[in-house]
Protein backbone atom coordinates (compact mmCIF):
# COMPACT_ATOMS: atom_id res chain seq x y z
CA UNK A 1 0.00 0.00 0.00
CA UNK A 2 2.94 2.07 1.13
CA UNK A 3 4.86 1.50 -2.43
CA UNK A 4 1.65 2.62 -4.40
CA UNK A 5 0.77 5.53 -2.57
CA UNK A 6 4.90 6.23 -3.19
CA UNK A 7 4.36 5.46 -6.78
CA UNK A 8 1.41 7.40 -7.14
CA UNK A 9 3.45 10.73 -5.73
CA UNK A 10 6.22 10.02 -8.12
CA UNK A 11 4.22 10.09 -11.37
CA UNK A 12 2.16 13.20 -9.85
CA UNK A 13 5.95 15.13 -9.50
CA UNK A 14 6.86 13.48 -13.05
CA UNK A 15 3.79 15.12 -15.05
CA UNK A 16 4.02 18.04 -13.55
CA UNK A 17 7.92 18.31 -14.16
CA UNK A 18 6.56 17.66 -17.33
CA UNK A 19 3.51 20.37 -17.84
CA UNK A 20 6.49 22.79 -15.94
CA UNK A 21 8.88 22.65 -18.50
CA UNK A 22 6.00 22.76 -21.30
CA UNK A 23 5.29 25.96 -19.34
CA UNK A 24 8.50 27.51 -19.24
CA UNK A 25 10.25 26.13 -22.21
CA UNK A 26 7.35 25.85 -24.86
CA UNK A 27 8.01 24.36 -28.41
CA UNK A 28 8.81 25.61 -31.37
CA UNK A 29 5.09 25.24 -32.78
CA UNK A 30 3.63 27.04 -29.93
CA UNK A 31 5.92 30.09 -29.88
CA UNK A 32 4.69 30.60 -33.68
CA UNK A 33 1.45 29.61 -33.07
CA UNK A 34 1.41 32.04 -30.14
CA UNK A 35 2.37 34.95 -33.01
CA UNK A 36 -1.07 34.28 -34.54
CA UNK A 37 -2.89 34.77 -31.47
CA UNK A 38 -1.43 38.09 -30.72
CA UNK A 39 -2.01 38.97 -34.28
CA UNK A 40 -5.64 38.01 -33.61
CA UNK A 41 -5.57 39.62 -30.63
CA UNK A 42 -3.78 42.70 -31.45
CA UNK A 43 -5.94 42.88 -35.37
CA UNK A 44 -9.37 42.67 -33.28
CA UNK A 45 -10.94 45.51 -31.71
CA UNK A 46 -13.98 45.93 -29.58
CA UNK A 47 -16.19 48.95 -30.50
CA UNK A 48 -15.24 51.00 -26.68
CA UNK A 49 -11.24 51.29 -27.85
CA UNK A 50 -10.20 54.32 -27.51
CA UNK A 51 -7.24 56.62 -29.53
CA UNK A 52 -4.27 55.68 -26.98
CA UNK A 53 -5.11 51.63 -27.11
CA UNK A 54 -5.93 52.33 -31.01
CA UNK A 55 -1.97 53.78 -31.51
CA UNK A 56 -0.58 51.11 -29.20
CA UNK A 57 -2.16 47.70 -30.95
CA UNK A 58 -0.78 49.93 -34.36
CA UNK A 59 3.22 49.35 -33.03
CA UNK A 60 2.13 46.02 -31.10
CA UNK A 61 1.27 44.58 -34.86
CA UNK A 62 4.28 46.08 -36.70
CA UNK A 63 6.65 43.92 -33.97
CA UNK A 64 5.06 40.75 -35.34
CA UNK A 65 6.43 41.11 -38.42
CA UNK A 66 9.73 41.09 -40.10
CA UNK A 67 11.62 44.25 -41.28
CA UNK A 68 10.37 43.45 -45.17
CA UNK A 69 7.15 41.00 -45.21
CA UNK A 70 5.79 39.74 -48.47
CA UNK A 71 2.61 40.36 -48.92
CA UNK A 72 0.39 38.71 -51.63
CA UNK A 73 -3.27 39.74 -50.82
CA UNK A 74 -4.98 39.96 -54.72
CA UNK A 75 -8.25 41.29 -53.32
CA UNK A 76 -7.23 43.99 -51.54
CA UNK A 77 -4.36 44.44 -54.05
CA UNK A 78 -1.25 44.07 -51.80
CA UNK A 79 1.24 42.73 -53.59
CA UNK A 80 4.88 43.16 -52.36
CA UNK A 81 7.68 43.85 -50.17
CA UNK A 82 6.46 46.14 -47.62
CA UNK A 83 8.05 47.23 -44.43
CA UNK A 84 7.45 46.83 -40.68
CA UNK A 85 6.27 50.67 -40.43
CA UNK A 86 3.98 49.93 -43.77
CA UNK A 87 2.02 47.22 -42.48
CA UNK A 88 1.89 48.96 -38.67
CA UNK A 89 0.20 52.03 -40.53
CA UNK A 90 -2.01 49.74 -42.81
CA UNK A 91 -3.14 48.08 -40.47
CA UNK A 92 -3.87 50.83 -38.04
CA UNK A 93 -5.80 52.62 -41.63
CA UNK A 94 -7.87 49.23 -42.05
CA UNK A 95 -8.91 49.26 -38.21
CA UNK A 96 -9.78 52.82 -38.33
CA UNK A 97 -12.71 51.95 -40.92
CA UNK A 98 -14.01 49.48 -38.66
CA UNK A 99 -16.07 50.13 -35.44
CA UNK A 100 -15.58 46.85 -34.45
CA UNK A 101 -13.26 43.54 -35.45
CA UNK A 102 -12.73 39.66 -34.33
CA UNK A 103 -9.85 37.99 -36.48
CA UNK A 104 -9.44 34.81 -35.43
CA UNK A 105 -7.54 31.59 -37.24
CA UNK A 106 -8.55 28.06 -37.62
CA UNK A 107 -6.49 24.60 -38.25
CA UNK A 108 -3.53 26.11 -37.94
CA UNK A 109 -0.58 23.22 -39.55
CA UNK A 110 3.37 24.05 -38.91
CA UNK A 111 6.09 22.68 -40.45
CA UNK A 112 9.61 23.63 -40.21
CA UNK A 113 10.92 23.76 -44.08
CA UNK A 114 13.97 24.50 -42.72
CA UNK A 115 16.09 25.58 -39.93
CA UNK A 116 14.40 28.99 -38.66
CA UNK A 117 11.72 29.16 -41.21
CA UNK A 118 8.26 28.21 -40.21
CA UNK A 119 5.57 27.56 -42.88
CA UNK A 120 1.92 27.84 -41.22
CA UNK A 121 -1.06 27.27 -43.66
CA UNK A 122 -4.42 28.24 -41.75
CA UNK A 123 -8.04 29.45 -42.35
CA UNK A 124 -8.23 33.32 -41.50
CA UNK A 125 -11.96 35.06 -40.26
CA UNK A 126 -12.68 38.09 -40.07
CA UNK A 127 -15.76 39.66 -38.84
CA UNK A 128 -17.50 43.11 -37.71
CA UNK A 129 -18.76 46.06 -38.46
CA UNK A 130 -17.64 48.71 -40.76
CA UNK A 131 -17.60 52.58 -39.51
CA UNK A 132 -20.65 52.89 -41.70
CA UNK A 133 -22.36 50.13 -39.43
CA UNK A 134 -22.29 47.41 -42.45
CA UNK A 135 -21.48 43.61 -41.16
CA UNK A 136 -18.28 42.00 -42.02
CA UNK A 137 -17.59 38.30 -42.72
CA UNK A 138 -14.46 37.26 -44.58
CA UNK A 139 -13.10 34.14 -44.40
CA UNK A 140 -9.81 33.24 -46.46
CA UNK A 141 -7.39 30.64 -46.52
CA UNK A 142 -3.53 31.58 -45.72
CA UNK A 143 -0.13 30.36 -46.19
CA UNK A 144 2.42 32.54 -44.29
CA UNK A 145 6.29 31.98 -43.56
CA UNK A 146 7.74 33.15 -40.18
CA UNK A 147 11.23 33.47 -39.63
CA UNK A 148 13.54 33.55 -35.72
CA UNK A 149 15.12 36.11 -35.69
CA UNK A 150 16.72 37.15 -32.35
CA UNK A 151 14.73 34.49 -30.26
CA UNK A 152 11.39 35.81 -31.87
CA UNK A 153 9.18 34.37 -34.76
CA UNK A 154 8.40 36.94 -37.09
CA UNK A 155 5.86 37.40 -40.13
CA UNK A 156 8.00 37.56 -43.38
CA UNK A 157 5.54 36.50 -45.70
CA UNK A 158 1.65 36.09 -45.66
CA UNK A 159 -0.31 35.07 -49.02
CA UNK A 160 -3.80 34.63 -49.46
CA UNK A 161 -4.55 31.32 -51.76
CA UNK A 162 -6.94 30.80 -53.92
CA UNK A 163 -9.51 27.65 -52.81
CA UNK A 164 -12.25 28.47 -54.89
CA UNK A 165 -11.83 29.84 -58.20
CA UNK A 166 -15.62 31.15 -60.18
CA UNK B 1 -12.65 25.07 -43.41
CA UNK B 2 -15.67 25.75 -45.21
CA UNK B 3 -18.64 23.82 -45.60
CA UNK B 4 -20.16 24.10 -49.32
CA UNK B 5 -22.63 21.73 -51.24
CA UNK B 6 -20.53 19.34 -54.59
CA UNK B 7 -23.00 21.39 -57.47
CA UNK B 8 -20.88 19.48 -60.14
CA UNK B 9 -18.20 17.28 -60.82
CA UNK B 10 -15.19 17.43 -63.09
CA UNK B 11 -15.67 18.00 -66.82
CA UNK B 12 -19.38 19.31 -66.47
CA UNK B 13 -20.88 22.74 -67.48
CA UNK B 14 -22.16 25.06 -64.32
CA UNK B 15 -24.40 28.03 -65.16
CA UNK B 16 -26.60 30.34 -63.09
CA UNK B 17 -29.34 31.14 -64.33
CA UNK B 18 -31.40 34.13 -62.92
CA UNK B 19 -30.82 32.38 -59.80
CA UNK B 20 -30.98 28.45 -61.57
CA UNK B 21 -28.78 26.39 -61.36
CA UNK B 22 -27.25 24.40 -64.62
CA UNK B 23 -25.67 21.58 -65.12
CA UNK B 24 -24.46 20.67 -68.84
CA UNK B 25 -27.27 22.94 -69.66
CA UNK B 26 -29.73 21.08 -67.54
CA UNK B 27 -31.67 22.84 -64.45
CA UNK B 28 -31.17 21.00 -61.12
CA UNK B 29 -34.13 21.55 -58.47
CA UNK B 30 -32.65 22.33 -55.66
CA UNK B 31 -35.03 21.89 -52.79
CA UNK B 32 -32.48 22.73 -50.09
CA UNK B 33 -31.87 26.62 -50.98
CA UNK B 34 -33.78 28.41 -48.73
CA UNK B 35 -33.93 32.19 -50.20
CA UNK B 36 -34.28 32.82 -53.87
CA UNK B 37 -31.69 34.85 -55.60
CA UNK B 38 -31.15 36.18 -59.14
CA UNK B 39 -27.37 35.13 -59.78
CA UNK B 40 -26.69 35.08 -63.25
CA UNK B 41 -23.04 33.22 -63.83
CA UNK B 42 -22.31 32.04 -67.46
CA UNK B 43 -21.34 28.52 -68.42
CA UNK B 44 -17.60 27.17 -67.05
CA UNK B 45 -16.49 23.84 -67.39
CA UNK B 46 -15.23 22.04 -64.10
CA UNK B 47 -11.57 21.31 -63.96
CA UNK B 48 -9.77 18.06 -64.35
CA UNK B 49 -9.76 16.78 -60.45
CA UNK B 50 -11.82 19.35 -59.36
CA UNK B 51 -15.23 20.14 -58.08
CA UNK B 52 -17.84 22.80 -58.12
CA UNK B 53 -18.79 24.21 -54.93
CA UNK B 54 -21.47 26.32 -53.79
CA UNK B 55 -23.46 26.79 -50.53
CA UNK B 56 -27.20 26.53 -50.05
CA UNK B 57 -27.38 30.22 -48.60
CA UNK B 58 -27.61 32.31 -51.53
CA UNK B 59 -29.33 35.34 -50.09
CA UNK B 60 -26.43 37.60 -50.56
CA UNK B 61 -25.35 39.32 -54.05
CA UNK B 62 -23.33 36.72 -55.87
CA UNK B 63 -20.01 39.09 -55.47
CA UNK B 64 -20.12 38.33 -51.96
CA UNK B 65 -20.69 34.57 -51.74
CA UNK B 66 -17.61 32.48 -51.88
CA UNK B 67 -18.20 29.57 -54.37
CA UNK B 68 -16.10 28.01 -57.24
CA UNK B 69 -13.97 24.91 -58.05
CA UNK B 70 -11.77 23.46 -55.85
CA UNK B 71 -9.35 20.51 -56.07
CA UNK B 72 -10.87 17.27 -55.03
CA UNK B 73 -7.74 17.10 -52.38
CA UNK B 74 -9.39 19.46 -50.40
CA UNK B 75 -12.28 17.98 -49.42
CA UNK B 76 -11.69 16.80 -45.80
CA UNK B 77 -15.05 15.08 -45.15
CA UNK B 78 -19.23 14.55 -45.69
CA UNK B 79 -21.65 16.12 -42.98
CA UNK B 80 -23.28 13.33 -41.18
CA UNK B 81 -26.97 14.51 -41.56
Amino acid sequence: MVKIKYLFIAALIVILGIVMVTAVFPSEERRVKKQFRLLSEWVSKSTEENAFTMLQRMKDIGGLFDAHCELRVPDQSLSGSYTREEISTYAGSARSQASQLDLKFYDLQVVFPEKEVAKVTLTARLTGRSAAGERMDETRELECLLRRIEKKWLFTQIEVIEVLKK
Amino acid sequence: MLLKRVIALEGEQVEFRNGKLFVDGREIEEAYVRYPCHWNLSPRQVEKDCVYLVGDNRSMPMESHHFGQASKRRIMGVILW
